[in-house]
């Protein structure tokens, strides 16, 4: 097979489009982490409450979602070898989504302001169409599918799935209608959007980034197509039953299918990981390390509920939802952006000059040093937030809440470096 | 006086200049050059990537293509992204293997 090179980067969307997305993203992780200092105060009181929901909002919508939307802009089309179809609705989707999640999360936090829910949902939903549909146009151009493939279509379906159960549970905030408990769709909208979206953006692009950050070869991804079908025929068995009384037992069954699915998907990457070539790991690949081990151990806490009664320990929901959004979701976007965005830069910047002029190394476009002290920072605060959330001291949540702060500062001082190299 | 004929080692050392900007080390250390031949009035690369679907797919290539127009500016140069045979680490050299800690 023989292919003849025209021109560089052929299939690269505008830069301008996918940095866009990536700022708005690292401004909302800062966000994030100074509304988590500003109310720790509600959020060590009870674990559900409207301010949480604005605050988790920020985090899933404003940093979650707005990178994958761009790293997808940049990744489908190199990984999938086709152009992105339209840039025009990239954009437009870019400005109707930032403002859903502003109003959203504006709304969740002056719970009885005037606004409705309806609106943003609605805002939310239409972008999150937009991005599907410009997706899917550039999927059918696709020669050569690969497993990549299937995850991030599979994972659009479920990005809609969980709109769709945004904005039914939107309208029914403003005026209840669902007949069958809301607290259900709640669920059913957080799994779909945990396990559904971002669990198969990460898997499906994981597959291609983490061999090619490490150089891993001689393994095959036989695991990773049973990790897929197996998460998604429990997906559709949990949005299925939810609809009837009393599906306990389905439930389980249904769960074990997502957590094997899951766990294949760990052995698989632990094999990638093995094969690796570099043995070093770089920073990013560090953050990525810790994110699938923190992946590992909130499945684990997962299954424990099947068995185990938590009532005596308060808290448990937030526990469990930082130990997924920062120490597994969150831990994996830092290092993988600190791996794409000066791939993304120096593409930019420097690779016209290849052979002109002295071109500078990706790992030398930020400050390493800084980063690997973010590193610790969050997994000190992390493993400050468990026991203290537990036992409800206040002032170490604080504590823990700072140290969050601290490191999405170095975060944020890094990307710029990145940015401005 | 016909000008000095021009070697594969001329080509390699050419070459050696363009270096993976992730991974630091040059493509001909990576293995990534497969066939270089040299005519009378045209350079052919044959060349690999460690990744088919790599975000470098066209950029790598593109280097190499201006690298050479720059050092042989009397010959057309050809540069052909191969996929078979696929690389694999063994294609590497003691430098690489070196650098890499394997």
């Amino acid at each position: 097979m023989n292919e003849q090179i025209s021109v560089a980067g052929i299939y690269s969307p505008p830069f301008k489009i996918v940095v866009k997305y990536f700022i708005a993203a690292i401004i909302s992780f800062i966000i994030f982490n100074l509304m988590l200092v500003i109310d720790y105060k509600s959020i060590s009181g009870h674990h559900f409450q409207p301010k949480i929901l604005s605050i988790n909002h920020i985090l899933t919508l404003g940093f979650i979602t707005m990178i994958i939307f761009g790293a997808m802009f940049q990744l489908v089309p190199v990984v999938l070898e086709v152009k992105l179809f339209s840039t025009i609705l990239a954009e437009i989707q870019f400005w109707i989504y930032t403002f859903g999640v502003i109003l959203l999360t504006y709304k969740f936090y002056y719970f009885s302001s005037n606004l409705s829910f309806v609106l943003p949902a609605l805002l939310l939903s239409l972008a999150m169409m937009i991005f599907t549909i410009n997706i899917v146009i550039s999927m059918t151009k696709v020669k050569k599918w690969n497993i990549t493939g299937s995850y991030l279509a599979s994972a659009l379906f479920w990005l809609l799935i969980t709109a769709l159960a945004g904005y039914l549970l939107s309208k029914n905030l403003d005026k209840p209608f669902i007949k069958i408990n809301h607290l259900q769709y709640l669920k059913l909208h957080a799994i779909t959007a945990f396990v559904g979206w971002v669990s198969m953006v990460v898997m499906g692009v994981s597959f291609k980034l983490i061999p090619m950050f490490t150089l891993s070869h001689g393994y095959k991804l036989t695991l990773a197509k049973w990790s897929f079908v197996l998460i998604n025929i429990g997906l559709l068995g949990i949005n299925w039953i939810m609809h009837y009384p009393d599906t306990g037992f389905y439930n389980l069954i249904f769960g074990v299918l997502i957590f094997s699915g899951i766990i294949l998907y760990l052995i698989q990457i632990f094999i990638i990981f093995k094969k690796r070539i570099r043995k070093k790991l770089d920073i990013g690949l560090k953050f990525s390390a810790f994110a699938f081990i923190m992946m590992g151990f909130s499945l684990l806490l997962n299954f424990s509920f099947l068995f185990f009664n938590y009532e005596s320990i308060k808290n448990l929901t937030l526990l469990y939802g930082f130990t997924v959004l920062v120490g597994y979701v969150s831990f994996l976007i830092v290092g993988q952006m600190y791996k794409i965005v000066p791939f993304l830069v120096w593409y930019h910047k420097y690779s016209s000059k290849v052979g002109l002029q002295q071109v500078p190394m990706l790992k030398d476009m930020f400050n390493e040093k800084l980063a690997e002290i973010q590193f610790y920072l969050m997994i000190a605060g992390l493993v400050l937030l468990v026991p203290s959330l537990m036992i409800e001291i206040e002032i170490l949540v604080f504590i823990s809440f700072l140290l969050f702060a601290l490191s999405s500062f170095i975060f944020g001082y890094n990307m710029i470096t990145i940015f401005r190299s | 006086m016909l000008n000095k004929e021009i070697t594969k080692e001329d080509v390699i050392d050419s070459l050696k200049s363009v270096i993976d900007p992730e991974i630091g080390i040059n493509i001909v250390d990576l293995g990534l050059i497969y066939n270089i031949s040299i005519n009378d009035d045209l350079i052919e690369i044959d060349m690999t990537l460690t990744t088919p679907g790599c975000p470098m797919h066209g950029s790598i290539s593109d280097w190499v293509k201006r690298i050479l127009e720059l050092s042989f500016p009397e010959k057309k140069i050809i540069v052909n992204l191969v996929w078979e045979p696929v690389w694999t680490p063994e294609k590497m050299s003691e430098e690489a293997r070196k650098q890499l800690g394997i």
